[in-house]
């Protein structure tokens, strides 16, 4: 733990700011993945593929190269990026749980390339990575990501992005070029996926190919679904929620899993489109100033 | 060698094509990834075991035992699950409720039978016979005759019958078949418990085959399962079929000829290949989408 | 109109979710704070963090630790505690994974107060809660981490197991001049830490030995199709099986070996020991497996003799090697404790790096001066009608 973390562990349980941290990462993470699969509706299962390209490019960046901290987390990410630029190729073709199918096994790929790869320590694992992440660091990132996704989905871009989700033929017709689109929302989804994946590393010394499994795919997923699709509050919410109920369910010990599991049933009957299904920041204040006027009136 | 690695590709291949069944099925009539469908896999191996190790059943009656429970707990999930979910909501969120099953089941397995795996008593004698250089193995013939039985009786009952006929209106279009007075949710249950029997006798095999069954052993067959299913075309029976039988050989292939350490990236890889030459997968329809 | 009731809803659900969440946060805290109310009304028991899996896939190893931990810490304040003070265990399940653990050491040492943490069973999680330990200066006692680079990590760091880089030279001489193997296949498991590390050590010794490596193979570790590898091993004419992964997969490679009329003798590290091993394999594992390690329930010492006595009596099964190497722990943590007459990490670990021929329940233990245990003899363990069976004792030669 550094300086500035030291200082706010003064005020905070490092245990609570640990969380915190996690949380940060997480909502970057789950931001990236609902730019592909939540906004622009591909469905991607590999989205711990990209976090582990970039986990592992900028740690070993920073450990072998000397790269300062910012030029490792960038690299990183703009590796990933560019892996999910290639991932962005094939949905040219590919829709749907074929698509699904694709980028589940990239990440399977890329698991096994890192678990094959030497520099890396193979399953071993790469240690001694040096902690430059702390809560500041988290959260002005995130922060910073959390105001250009909305301003991007705010834009002429962002528009277009939904509107490729809803129908995406539809969307071609009224001259959205839908290839470029989905290839973009690739490329800038698993370069906040790397970037997670960097600040992962910074953070917690020690990665191993096996942190990156399908497993992780899904909690990512899940975070996006849960909050509500294509939604920048419900995909904060929802990474919230997974981030934080398996610490509280930590009370019901061997029965968190049982418990987490029947939690995302639940969630789910309930509110079937996700808990702020489609909400968007924007909308939300709408909505409150027309419900201002309609008591006004009443 | 050639000849035996092959056999035991097959072997792997049809108990990879009987848990795809299951998935193609279901997706076929309400396009749900049914992400449970491993951990049903899984409760028929177990309660396999459980029948053969305490009530002393024979492999035969074991299998139907099992497969009956993994029916009525197929539409039990499918009941619980997915059926409050569909019509009103997208199909992602019955994948995360297919997942929150899953989760919830393997922890439920793990809780009951501890998470270490368990041996299954050897059913059947092992032998084996000599064809030339090729070493048989009665389990193997067994694997191979009871899933080549299972599929062929399966294609006649999707393709013969009065429920397959159903089956096929559902998969085709849902709401019309509604309107032709097809009772959907009947359709639906049966497909449920179908795959789920399919999963079941896959689970009791795969156990007698490699004595060893555990809580976990759903999570990754699943996903191989799945991709057997994707890349011989989801939806089409035929396909999961062949789609698992290849994905199986590929995999003993790439230990045999390639590199052990790659093994799954090469199936992966050739699956990701397939589908980039055939985006519809191997025996997939193409079907032009309307606005 | 639909649309904003259904908003509502949700708006009424998320602010429902969060104050539910909030208030587990705040309850929680509480609940801390209450026990930490408690602690001191009890003038302040020792305590000591558990670290392993108790779900998960590595759990196998978390479980029998648990257990060991828990009856040393009884027995310790059977004797009246540490320094008069009464011991307690902390004990979260990590589930196997770095984030996990990174989490559970944070809430050790700053909410429950451990002086030390006992645990992890696998070389890479004790790294990261070791980064923990050292950074927050507590003491962390791994009793089971067998890789590289453990120790390393600072002068807080320790751990009790047999390192294969001592034992593996002597027991690939062992497997050479008193059995007469000259050719070595080598499955490693390639999603395993533990078995990714430990192959190339018995390469290196193979190789230095003048042995011959006739084939190299992998599995992954947790499945359970090894048919392709058996096929394969069985034209390749090698006298007997190295394997470094865990006990499940070396039952189910000699399973398949048996299926396929393969006669070979399967050689590994510790991480073959587990009962599981014999429940698994039954009679293809019969004099077919030999595993080294430093624990033995066929040992004649006095100490192992009344642990086991004692463990079957309180959980009905034998003990395994985690169970004891975890006692050992517990209980070189408590005679550090005493020696040094403190319960302050900074002090007590000084004299923990004295320690010299422990005769604990899992064999004796001696710090070297870096810190690293040494642990004699090794014991060659095989599979005997249905028992783990002491094969032969090999001595130790550290250079």
């Amino acid at each position: 733990m550094n300086g500035l973390d030291a200082a706010i562990t003064q005020y905070i349980d490092p245990y609570y700011l640990r969380i915190m941290i996690l949380l940060g990462i997480n909502i970057i993470l789950a931001l990236g993945l609902n730019l592909i699969t939540g906004v622009t509706g591909q469905l991607s299962m590999g989205h711990a593929g990209f976090m582990s390209i970039g986990a592992y490019t900028s740690a070993i960046l920073s450990m072998q190269f000397g790269f300062s901290y910012l030029m490792a987390l960038l690299a990183g990410a703009a590796v990933a990026a560019f892996f999910g630029f290639l991932i962005g190729i094939p949905t040219l073709r590919l829709e749907g749980d074929y698509l699904a199918m694709v980028t589940i096994g990239f990440a399977e790929i890329i698991r096994v390339f890192f678990l094959n790869f030497e520099p890396g320590g193979k399953a071993v694992g790469l240690s001694g990575i040096p902690q430059h992440t702390n809560f500041i660091t988290v959260w002005l990132i995130a922060l910073l990501i959390i105001a250009l996704n909305t301003r991007l989905l705010k834009s002429r871009m962002g528009r277009a992005f939904y509107a490729i989700r809803e129908n995406e033929i539809a969307a071609a017709s009224t001259g959205i070029d839908t290839t470029r689109l989905k290839i973009l929302a690739f490329t800038a989804g698993s370069f906040l996926g790397g970037l997670g994946g960097g600040l992962y590393s910074h953070y917690m010394y020690y990665i191993n190919p096996q942190d990156f499994g399908f497993m992780k795919s899904i909690e990512l997923l899940n975070m996006v679904i849960l909050g509500g699709m294509g939604s920048i509050p419900g995909t904060i919410l929802g990474s919230f929620i997974l981030t934080l109920a398996p610490e509280m369910l930590r009370i019901v010990a061997e029965y968190r899993l049982l418990f987490y599991g029947a939690l995302l049933v639940i969630l789910m009957i309930f509110r079937p489109n996700g808990i702020l299904g489609d909400v968007r920041i924007y909308d939300l204040k709408k909505r409150w100033g027309r419900k201002e006027v309609k008591t006004c009136q009443s | 060698m050639f000849w035996e690695q092959l056999l035991n590709g097959l072997t792997l291949g049809s108990t990879y094509a009987l848990i795809a069944l299951g998935y193609t099925m279901v997706y076929g009539i309400v396009q749900l990834i049914n992400f449970a469908h491993g951990e049903i896999y899984m409760f028929g191996a177990f309660a396999g075991l459980i029948l053969v190790s305490f009530f002393g059943f024979n492999l035969i009656a074991a299998m139907l035992a099992a497969m009956l429970f993994c029916m009525l707990l197929g539409i039990l999930v499918e009941r619980i699950a997915y059926r409050p979910l569909r019509g009103k909501s997208s199909r992602l969120s019955a994948l995360i409720s297919a997942i929150g099953v899953s989760i919830f089941l393997s922890t439920l397995m793990a809780l009951m039978a501890g998470t270490n795996t368990h041996r299954y008593p050897e059913v059947i004698a092992h032998q084996s016979y000599h064809l030339g250089s090729l070493d048989l193995s009665l389990m193997q013939i067994l694997i191979l005759a009871v899933s080549a039985l299972l599929m062929i009786g399966l294609q006649f009952m999707v393709q013969k019958t009065r429920i397959g006929k159903a089956m096929r209106a559902c998969s085709q279009d849902l709401d019309a078949s509604y309107l032709m007075g097809i009772n959907v949710n009947r359709v639906i249950s049966f497909t449920f418990a179908v795959g789920s029997a399919l999963a079941a006798a896959g689970g009791v095999m795969v156990g007698v085959y490699y004595n060893a069954v555990w809580p976990y052993m759903g999570m990754m067959a699943g996903l191989k399962a799945f991709a057997a299913a994707v890349m011989g075309g989801i939806g089409s029976i035929p396909g999961a079929m062949i789609g698992g039988l290849s994905l199986g050989i590929m995999e003993i292939m790439g230990v045999a000829y390639l590199s052990s350490s790659y093994k799954d990236a090469i199936a992966f890889g050739m699956l990701i290949l397939v589908l980039l030459i055939r985006p519809q997968g191997l025996m997939g329809q193409k079907i032009s989408k309307k606005v | 109109m639909i649309r904003g009731r259904k908003s509502r809803w949700a708006m009424l659900l998320c602010l429902l979710l969060a104050v539910a969440l909030l208030a587990g946060c705040s309850s929680n805290k509480e609940a801390a704070e209450g026990n930490k109310d408690a602690d001191k009304s009890q003038e302040e028991a020792i305590k000591l963090g558990f670290l392993g899996a108790t779900t998960g896939d590595v759990a196998n190893y978390g479980i029998p630790g648990k257990k060991g931990m828990e009856m040393a810490i009884d027995d310790l304040n059977a004797q009246g505690g540490i320094l008069g003070k009464k011991v307690e265990g902390v004990y979260e399940d990590n589930k196997g994974e770095n984030s996990e653990i990174a989490l559970i050491a944070t809430k050790y040492i700053t909410r429950d107060k451990v002086v030390a943490m006992v645990g992890d069973p696998c070389t890479g999680l004790t790294k990261v809660a070791a980064d923990i330990a050292q950074k927050n200066k507590v003491v962390i006692f791994s009793a089971g981490a067998t890789g590289t680079g453990v120790v390393e990590i600072g002068d807080y760091v320790f751990r009790n197991t047999l390192l294969d880089q001592f034992a593996v030279p002597s027991v690939v001489d062992w497997m050479m001049n008193s059995k007469g193997w000259k050719n070595f296949a080598i499955i490693t498991s390639l999603n395993i830490g533990y078995s990714t590390a430990l192959t190339p050590v018995f390469q290196e010794a193979i190789k230095a030995k003048g042995g011959k490596i006739v084939i190299e193979d992998t599995i992954n570790n947790g499945e359970t199709d090894f048919t392709a590898q058996i096929t394969k091993l069985k034209n390749a004419g090698a006298d007997v099986l190295v394997f470094t992964g865990y006990y499940r997969e070396a039952a189910l490679l000699q399973n398949e070996a048996k299926k396929q009329g393969l006669d070979i003798t399967l050689l590994g590290g510790d991480g073959l020991y587990g009962h599981d091993l014999i429940k698994l394999g039954k009679d293809a594992v019969e004099e077919k497996v030999i595993y080294y390690c430093g624990f033995s329930s066929d040992q004649p010492s006095p100490e192992t003799d009344a642990f086991i006595k004692k463990y079957v009596e309180r959980f009905k099964e034998q003990p395994d090697m985690f169970s004891a190497q975890y006692y050992d722990a517990v209980m070189i943590l408590a005679k550090a404790m005493t020696d040094a007459k403190s319960t302050d990490p900074a002090v007590f670990k000084d004299e923990l790096a004295r320690l010299k021929d422990y005769p604990g329940v899992s064999g004796n233990t001696t710090f070297r001066a870096d810190r690293e245990p040494i642990k004699s003899p090794i014991c060659l363990i095989t599979v005997k009608d249905g028992e783990f069976f002491l094969l032969e004792k090999i001595p130790v030669k550290v250079q």
